[in-house]
């Protein structure tokens, strides 16, 4: 199965050829893609605590945010055109300082080889969130438990109140704290690295980076997802990217393994292309 | 013995049945609450069998139950197998290529793990290489004709113990740093019992026609980190293998 997912892995990377990926979600028997229309869900149910269930496999319904946080106008190499997510500040671009966005100019025109999900890294948060291929959350009794398909990472959201960890410990995926604003699950994330980006389009922070997720049920298959970033090291700001996770109601699916290491072979294709040669 | 009698020495007996076996804490669905970060404390990554010290490895005396001279019961081409293996560990054993480690030695490697535990399914998280597992509680068959790293676990209670039947496992991991090693024909049922507050006893079946004679069995003691806000940190074996190849070999 590493095969598999690895080639998608390539589809994603490795190649301009965006309309390769919805397709082959497709052969996957996936639900929720390609701007299908969605019925009506009816209300989302309750844990036997009062909280809302929000148990079951998620997805990112707009795969385009992998590519690009902000709307990218025009297809090039790597990214195809798209909608961005940014929607504070209003003009959707992130509030980069003026040596960041220089930084990332660069990172774009000669580094994209150095993307760390080509060299299997995790993906930090929030880019973690809409990396295909979904999630599962599991609610069981002191947390929350994020359980991604991509790169077989997960997220423990300890909901107990207790403090983040030391201030010189770094991890890819970050420290997460969770409580309950009424039905809102608040996460706060520190710790990151400065290791990970924020898409495929070279967008990135440093190890300043500082995220508040807000999951809300929106209805039983839907989940408003909203991510504050701070990096005073980075940005002039705060921004905030807002989009929908929709559940995977394929009755029979299950989450698979996806080995990323152990079958890695992309990152030579990707830098011996004919794209990357150009660069 | 009449009814009466039996309710009698029921009562009389109950009391001293539970002084000396604490009960079993649970969770609200009733099922014994396992959860908890766990580390086996043991040299069953350096050798399964018993073995002597060595450079980076404590002696030990092995942690097989079963057959009861504690070794493997290798086919004979298998054992030959396995000494090529051990004269070519530095370089051929996975786990030195940061590949996931597969099932029972996930468990004996020397990272702490944590169990999560919902109706339906059961979680069990790793600290090296952020290995994960999910085990499925909800009766559903094993897939088919699908091999994973670390196999596809599906799990039962019987009574107190959580038992995971963990097929569909590929022929690339290996059984510890030895060169103890399996084909993707390898079956293991696991079984978890919490033995004590703090610790829990493990018990790993392990099944293989094209590798060994008989199935086997391997049992240890898990221990729970009981330091304030533990939790699970990261070890991300490849990126130090990067960043740092000439200190990974």
């Amino acid at each position: 199965m590493k095969i598999a997912w690895s080639t998608m892995l390539a589809a994603v990377v490795g190649t301009a050829v965006a309309l390769l990926i919805p397709l082959q979600m497709d052969a996957q028997g996936r639900a929720g893609r390609g701007g299908k229309q969605q019925p009506k869900a009816g209300p989302f149910t309750r844990l036997p605590d009062g909280k809302p269930d929000m148990q079951g496999y998620w997805e990112t319904a707009n795969f385009f945010t992998a590519f690009d946080l902000e709307t990218h106008e025009k297809a090039e190499f790597g990214v195809p055109a798209g909608k961005g997510v940014i929607i504070d500040p209003p003009d959707g671009r992130i509030p980069y300082q003026p040596w960041a966005a220089a930084k990332k100019k660069d990172l774009v025109e000669h580094h994209m080889f150095e993307d760390p999900q080509a060299h299997c890294y995790l993906s930090g948060v929030p880019r973690q969130m809409y990396t295909p291929f979904g999630f599962q959350i599991l609610q069981p009794p002191g947390s929350v438990l994020l359980l991604y398909e991509a790169f077989h990472s997960y997220r423990i959201i300890p909901l107990d109140g207790r403090p983040h960890i030391s201030e010189p410990i770094r991890l890819f995926e970050g420290d997460s704290r969770g409580h309950w604003e009424g039905d809102t699950l608040v996460v706060d994330v520190t710790n990151q690295n400065s290791d990970t980006w924020f898409d495929m389009a070279g967008n990135f922070h440093s190890d300043a980076i500082h995220v508040v997720e807000r999951y809300t049920m929106v209805d039983a298959n839907t989940i408003g997802y909203k991510a504050t970033i701070d990096d005073a090291k980075v940005f002039t700001r705060p921004f905030t990217i807002a989009f929908d996770l929709v559940r995977n109601r394929d009755a029979d699916y299950q989450q698979m393994e996806y080995a990323c290491v152990e079958g890695e072979k992309d990152l030579q294709h990707y830098t011996e292309s004919e794209g990357a040669k150009k660069k | 013995m009449n009814s009466k009698s039996l309710l009698l020495f029921a009562l009389l007996t109950a009391p001293a049945w539970s002084q000396t076996r604490p009960a079993v804490p649970r969770l609200p669905d009733g099922t014994p609450d396992l959860q908890g970060i766990w580390e086996a404390h043991n040299t069953a990554d350096a050798n399964l069998e018993p073995h002597s010290a060595a450079a980076g490895i404590h002696a030990g005396e092995g942690v097989i139950v079963d057959p009861p001279d504690g070794r493997i019961p290798y086919q004979p081409w298998a054992a030959d197998q396995q000494k090529e293996n051990f004269t070519k560990r530095a370089t051929a054993d996975p786990v030195n290529r940061c590949f996931l480690p597969g099932v029972p030695r996930i468990t004996y490697m020397h990272f702490p793990f944590q169990i999560f535990q919902t109706p339906k399914f059961v979680a069990i998280t790793y600290e090296y290489v952020h290995a994960s597992r999910t085990i499925h509680m909800n009766g559903t068959p094993h897939l088919d004709d699908i091999d994973f790293w670390m196999g596809d676990s599906r799990g039962h209670w019987e009574g107190d113990t959580l038992v995971v039947d963990v097929t569909d496992n590929n022929g690339e991991t290996w059984l510890d740093s030895s060169g103890n090693f399996h084909s993707s024909a390898m079956h293991v049922v696991e079984r978890y019992t919490r033995a004590s507050p703090d610790t829990l006893r493990y018990e790993a079946t392990i099944e293989d026609p094209k590798v060994f004679t008989k199935p086997w069995k391997i049992a240890m003691t898990l221990y729970r980190n009981t330091d304030k806000n533990a939790q699970l940190y990261e070890y991300e074996c490849h990126v130090y293998r990067e960043k740092q190849p000439e200190q990974s070999k």
